[in-house]
């Protein structure tokens, strides 16, 4: 799904510019990125590691990975935002395994998301996350397509996701056997590859490609 | 188990990217990423389908120490000063032994040495991967030899570089922050002589991107950056 950059979001234009810049070792460059990202980033570190300082740290080690390796980031293979989310939840996830205590899960939380609408527009100046992807249409998609889930489903994928549950957590959060939330994980990222890989195709039909 | 069978790459992919991977298999699947295209192409497929998702978390604000702690790790601006009494403070007796050092090694030398000549900044521009045009030039090494006073350079490719008769390679000095600015157009065949007042005051880096006839008409870099070196200070 490799978005060609001439397609590119003017958000997602600039963080790849600023990430481009920080490669070769522009420090102001690098600020802004902080500046634009990090509340993002935070928020999905914060939501798998939920104990704030190993947060912190975390989000730390991430633009210390981010500054480092910013010269190998090819905006032709990747979107700035995903690059950037995936170095977050690498780190986030990587953080879980070394925690001595069982980490502490809250309720299942994507029930009391579903009710927001996901592009809603925000009424600040910042770059909400959605305006820093490169395509709106991708995220709106992926909403559907979590919609077009049984709710079972969506629940064991997006606490999985979301919260950095292993199948065991979920299966203990869900009060079900861990062979029946391995199937509904495997089942719900199987559909919707599907259902996305569709979206694309009719993407792609509507634009005459 | 043969990582390059499609279904195999897809659902550890899908397994990696959804978190659900855990443990030593996340760990020996990370270590196996850098041999397996078919396993990275999957990897990448799914954070492009899976981190949309993400966009519904609302934003948290992370306490100003955090990029405090991030500019003192790599050195951006200097550490902060803990709340200490300044003798307890290790980098007061850095400092005082690092001037101390700095005073003893400058008297040696001054003792010990004539006046040194000066050496020329030697800078190896190496080749940026050209997103857009990969056919364009070759991949090959430019080096730029600054001359100590820094009111000269000299460039040279390392390999023969062919580009198409109407571009021009242009060079670039990179502030710090800011915007590029022209050291004008060099030769892709042979040397050629830069001369421009102070080339290094205020630069960190150099880049040739490649442009129309006789260089950019804007004064702005337009084409795609084909080589970078750092200046190292």
């Amino acid at each position: 799904m490799a978005v060609a950059p001439a397609e590119w979001s003017d958000r997602s234009k600039e963080l790849s510019a600023l990430l481009a810049r920080s490669g070769l070792g522009d420090r102001q460059a690098f600020a802004a990125l902080y500046e634009r990202t990090s509340a993002h980033l935070f928020a999905v570190v914060l939501r798998i590691n939920k104990d704030r300082a190993q947060a912190e740290d975390v989000l730390q080690e991430v633009y210390v990975n981010v500054w480092r390796a910013a010269q190998s980031f090819d905006a032709a293979q990747s979107q700035p935002l995903t690059w950037l989310t995936s170095v977050a939840r690498n780190r986030a996830i990587d953080s879980l395994r070394r925690k001595q205590t069982e980490p502490q899960t809250q309720p299942a939380p994507f029930n009391d998301d579903e009710d927001k609408d996901v592009y809603d527009d925000v009424a600040d100046d910042a770059p909400t996350p959605l305006e820093m992807l490169s395509r709106a249409s991708d995220a709106r998609a992926l909403a559907q397509c979590m919609e077009a889930l049984s709710a079972p489903q969506r629940q064991s994928v997006a606490l999985a996701f979301y919260d950095g549950l292993s199948h065991a957590e979920v299966a203990d959060q869900m009060r079900q056997p861990l062979g029946t939330v391995k199937s509904w994980v495997r089942r719900a990222l199987l559909s919707l590859k599907a259902c996305l890989d569709n979206a694309v195709l009719r993407d792609g039909r509507a634009r005459g490609a | 188990m043969d990582y390059s069978r499609p279904e195999l790459a897809d659902r550890l992919g899908a397994e990696y990217v959804a978190g659900t991977l855990r443990g030593p298999a996340r760990r020996r699947f990370e270590s196996l990423l850098p041999g397996h295209p078919a396993l990275r192409g999957a990897v990448q497929r799914w954070q492009d389908r899976l981190m949309p998702l993400t966009v519904t978390l609302a934003p948290v604000t992370p306490p100003a120490r955090v990029w405090r702690r991030i500019e003192a790790r790599l050195g951006l601006r200097p550490a902060e000063a803990p709340s200490q009494a300044w003798w307890a403070r290790l980098a007061f007796w850095r400092v005082l032994s690092g001037i101390a050092t700095a005073a003893t090694l400058a008297l040696a030398f001054i003792v010990a040495s004539p006046p040194p000549a000066q050496a020329p900044i030697v800078v190896v521009l190496s080749a940026a991967a050209p997103a857009d045009q990969p056919n364009a030039v070759t991949p090959a090494s430019f080096v730029a030899s600054i001359s100590a006073d820094g009111r000269a350079m000299v460039t040279r490719p390392l390999l023969p570089v062919s580009v198409q008769a109407d571009r021009s390679l242009e060079l670039w000095a990179l502030p710090p922050s800011g915007a590029p600015r022209s050291l004008g157009v060099i030769s892709a065949s042979g040397s050629t002589v830069v001369r421009r007042g102070q080339v290094l005051q205020g630069t960190s880096a150099l880049a040739v991107t490649l442009e129309p006839p006789g260089g950019s008409p804007s004064g702005a870099p337009t084409g795609p950056v084909l080589y970078v070196g750092k200046l190292s200070s």
